[in-house]
């Protein structure tokens, strides 16, 4: 039998990663599994996208400080990195209906703190040149940019090993006994603490400790381009957020925005459902033209977690004495490592920077602390 | 061809699609409208298997190009199997979908190249490439051509480039002579083929060809285009060099099986029939139901064993949908299947002749491309499994390998092998995921004319 | 010829390398990055533009991966040029008279 770990991290994604690895290095002896490979599910194949105007008004405080930490990644990160872009955002309304949704959001976001204005159609196509005339107005945001979130597994691992964390991909966690016992494909591991970072997965998680906490499964669509001569130059979206587009520097065209495929908490994600693949193409052409002349080269699907009330599950699991969740953050990537730092400094006994999103609230009341 | 015949014969309602200007594949192909060459044994028994399918009454959708496989097992969790259905984009670039209780797979296969320095100079060009210019447009690849690569297509290719006056400048065989001698058993059981590989050996020899046996291309040079390569013997020793300004080169046919991987069913690795292919049982169907699969496509057995499992498909679609009784299929499919074990056995042998060649990727240099849609080395994909990557999934995140328009093919058999290298085989190396669509399709051909208004923009999320 | 002489070097006859003894259709004309040339009528553009002497069919992205065909079957992406102005692959089209081609 293996030495107990201090902690036993459960999910190898960017909630995963950055918690074990700021646990690592406040001293903890720190183990992190995974039943596949490191960021292989929802982080390592999402759109990338760090922009402040689809991320929920609660969560800008928190995006805001991850956008700053994805940008330098390299400096906390032993140079793993994952190519991250600091440009500009828009999100742009196409109709009257559209407009009043942009001003409203964008107001409850100034108000959160990100710098969004208003601006012009004239405004926003000369910060987006390849930005449709059909648009009515749009919100500008300085802050936003993106990245290549395949590469974000590679970009952990070296530092996670440097760190010390016990890195074991594909070996899956069967149960877990409070203590904590730990039973694995590869034999039981014993923990002080336990954190359950498992995406969607969660809920499967919780009922290893008898909680039951329901997270809906999000099935979300993406489409790529081949390489284009340059035909946009920030990241954009529409007022509902249900567009999120960007062109890489290796020139493809990333087409997202969370259409939904098909698929499920069992089987992952299975099919894009062809209407959503139409419209989610028809709503990145109206927004670029340019786009009329590309052609689709790959689409997939990523799963994303939902609470009840769509805000995240981040704090410790009442009932059980250092068992921790961290999860279901609405554009979780985006947020993901600096609510990884700000779990690890809640497990190391400090007063996070910012607060939990504790989990009692979407409990049954005989299980809530 | 065979599987639409033998369904709509059967009063199956049949459709069919395939992406050339008229049905017959790689090896039948029609030659285009408007021409008249020559006849040969392939073209005749493509003649007769396209006069079958014009007179079986099933619908023929020749130009589409099908990008889009879905429905079937691919539907929520709980609800029952749907239709599947068919993505294709017409020859006036319109797009169509289709739906089907029975989806019969015949997608064929395509060429592997294992990269050498300077494959990707133009004049390279694919064996299976270069029967197509010569046989279906009746252009040499140049006028001074090295055949290289492994199984039978060598010697076609090369008889007749000479044939039509070029020069061949070489053969380079991968196999040695043995390997050859090693097949002829089991060609016994095709004595057309036999005779047919003995005479085109029997022209080469006449013209002087050098033929290169158990030697390989080291390297193809020039400046923009093809000047020259260099070859030398497997198992080392002196390189020559050959001026010429074509190769074509080969080193056997890939199982194309991005719809079956889309469908998630079975597969396994069998690298004597081409790589990954689905598992079958002996009546074609797939682990996905009313999902079959024949044809090279399914695992190399070679042309002429093709239509008889695509007959064995259409067969045990009928019976699955009912069509026919039991009875009925038990006596049926006794023909195709016998035709198709004998036929098998010589294609077998010919697939096991153009099996991968693991010394050959082994031989590859560190910055030799692999990727030629994304530009990425044998030495960066080699790093990305040092840095952690276990499968071909998460080296096409590490890399980009794959990433790019053709999704692959051309390059996964070589990354694949270079990865099993490392982490134990090729069943751990994996396979990248099946992905729509198929091929790239363009946005202007999907996009058609709309109005914003016409997007089902859906709900927006809670601010 | 400048065309050819510039890209290829491989040969100044077009029809070159059109095997004899065969029915085509009559030339057409089409052009390749400006220059003029025929080809049967329904010929794959891939053969054409090999038969005319043209291999490499652009600098594409990289000039160490230039355009070029490579499968003749719609698989590898190589050839890919611009027909009438939109993105096509040389070996799944057809040479119609008067096409203009660009490289991509």
């Amino acid at each position: 039998m293996t030495a107990p770990y201090d902690v036993a991290v459960i999910g190898a994604g960017v909630m995963g990663c950055s918690t074990a690895l700021h646990l690592a290095r406040a001293g903890m002896k720190v183990v992190l599994l995974d039943r596949g490979e490191i960021c292989r599910e929802a982080s390592g194949v999402n759109a990338g996208t760090l922009t402040m105007q689809m991320t929920r008004a609660a969560l800008i405080p928190y995006a805001l400080r991850a956008h700053a930490m994805w940008m330098r990644m390299g400096e906390w990160c032993d140079g793993g990195h994952v190519q991250a872009v600091d440009c500009p955002g828009l999100s742009v309304a196409f109709t009257e209906h559209e407009v009043a949704m942009l001003e409203e959001r964008a107001h409850f976001r100034r108000q959160a703190g990100a710098p969004i204005e208003i601006v012009s159609t004239a405004r926003a196509r000369e910060i987006e040149p390849g930005l449709s005339d059909k648009a009515l107005l749009a919100g500008h945001c300085p802050i936003d940019g993106f990245t290549s979130a395949y590469l974000t597994g590679r970009a952990f691992r070296p530092a996670l090993l440097n760190a010390g964390v016990d890195l074991r991909e594909r070996c899956a966690v069967r149960g877990v006994q409070p203590g904590f016992s730990i039973d694995t494909e590869e034999g039981e591991i014993r923990a002080t603490r336990l954190v359950l970072a498992g995406g969607v997965w969660l809920q499967d998680m919780a009922a290893w400790l008898g909680i039951t906490l329901p997270i809906k499964v999000l099935i979300n669509q993406l489409v790529v381009t081949e390489r284009l001569p340059p035909v946009m130059r920030t990241v954009l979206g529409v007022a509902s957020g249900l567009l999120s587009l960007k062109q890489y520097a290796n020139g493809t065209v990333l087409i997202g925005g969370g259409w939904q495929g098909i698929g499920d908490r069992q089987r992952g994600g299975l099919a894009v459902k062809p209407d959503s693949f139409l419209g989610n193409v028809r709503l990145a052409a109206h927004t670029i033209p340019a786009l009329r002349d590309a052609r689709v080269v790959r689409s997939w699907l990523g799963l994303e977690a939902e609470t009840a009330d769509a805000l995240p599950a981040i704090g410790p699991i009442p009932g059980v004495a250092d068992a921790w969740i961290i999860g279901s953050v609405h554009s979780g990537y985006t947020s993901g490592p600096y609510m990884g730092k700000l779990l690890a400094q809640a497990i190391c006994g400090q007063a996070p920077e910012l607060p939990l999103f504790p989990i009692d609230r979407l409990l049954a009341k005989d299980q809530a602390a | 061809m065979a599987a639409a015949t033998e369904a709509a014969q059967r009063g199956a309602s049949v459709v069919v699609f395939d992406e050339s200007p008229a049905p017959g594949g790689q090896v039948y192909r029609a030659p285009p409208a408007g021409y008249a060459m020559p006849a040969d044994p392939d073209r005749l028994e493509g003649d007769a298997l396209r006069a079958a399918l014009a007179a079986s009454g099933a619908v023929v959708k020749t130009g589409h190009r099908v990008w889009g496989v879905g429905g079937g097992p691919l539907v929520p969790l709980g609800e029952d199997a749907a239709p599947f259905r068919i993505d294709a984009l017409a020859p006036d670039g319109s797009n169509s979908v289709t739906e089907a209780r029975a989806l019969v797979l015949a997608t064929g296969t395509h060429e592997r190249i294992i990269p050498f320095p300077g494959w990707t100079l133009p004049g390279v060009l694919g064996l299976a490439a270069a029967t197509i210019l010569l046989k279906a447009n009746g252009v040499l690849p140049g006028r001074r051509v090295v055949v290289a690569g492994a199984g039978p297509l060598l010697y076609a290719v090369a008889a007749k480039v000479a044939k039509a006056g070029a020069t061949v400048a070489a053969v380079v065989d991968l196999a040695a002579t043995s390997e050859w001698l090693a097949a002829l058993p089991a060609l016994m059981a095709r004595p057309d083929l036999l005779t047919r590989g003995a005479a085109w050996r029997a022209s080469l020899t006449l013209k002087g060809v050098p033929i290169l046996p158990a030697h390989r291309i080291v390297a193809a040079e020039g400046d923009k285009v093809l000047r020259r390569v260099r070859v030398a013997p497997l198992g080392g020793g002196e390189e020559r060099v050959i001026d010429c300004d074509a190769l074509t080169i080969g080193h056997g046919l890939v199982p194309a099986t991005e719809a079956t991987r889309a469908f998630r069913a079975a597969h396994r690795y069998e690298a004597t029939a081409g790589g990954w292919v689905p598992v079958l049982d002996e009546d074609r169907r797939t682990s996905i139901a009313r999902l079959y699969a024949c044809g090279d496509g399914s695992g190399v057995r070679g042309a002429a064993a093709a239509p008889a499992s695509g007959r064995l498909a259409a067969l045990a679609a009928l019976r699955d949908l009912g069509l026919i009784d039991s009875t009925t299929h038990a006596t049926a499919r006794s023909a195709p299947a016998a035709n198709f074990a004998r036929a098998a056995r010589a294609g077998g042998a010919m697939a096991r002749m153009m099996a991968l060649r693991p010394a050959l990727v082994a031989a590859i240099p560190p910055d030799t491309i692999i990727c030629r849609c994304e530009g990425v080395t044998r030495a960066q994909i080699e790093a990305a499994v040092t840095d952690g990557a276990t499968a071909m999934n998460q080296v096409k995140q590490f890399t980009r390998c794959g990433m790019g328009p053709c999704q692959g093919r051309m390059c996964g058999e070589a990354a694949a092998e270079l990865v099993a290298a490392k982490v134990g085989g090729r069943e751990k190396a994996g396979f990248a995921t099946g992905r729509v669509p198929l091929r790239p399709v363009a946005m202007d051909a999907l996009l058609g004319d709309f109005d914003y208004a016409d997007i089902p923009v859906p709900r927006p999320a809670p601010i | 010829m400048d065309v050819i002489a510039r890209r290829d070097m491989l040969t100044s006859v077009a029809d070159d390398l059109r095997i004899a003894g065969m029915t085509r259709p009559a030339p057409v004309a089409f052009t390749f990055d400006g220059a003029t040339f025929s080809a049967p009528e329904g010929e794959s553009l891939a053969a054409a533009l090999i038969a005319c002497g043209i291999r490499r069919l652009g600098d594409g992205l990289d000039p160490a991966r230039p355009r070029a065909a490579l499968c003749m079957m719609g698989v590898c992406q190589q050839c890919l040029l611009r027909v009438d102005g939109r993105l096509a692959q040389a070996c799944l089209v057809l040479v119609r008279a008067g096409m203009v081609v660009t490289p991509a």
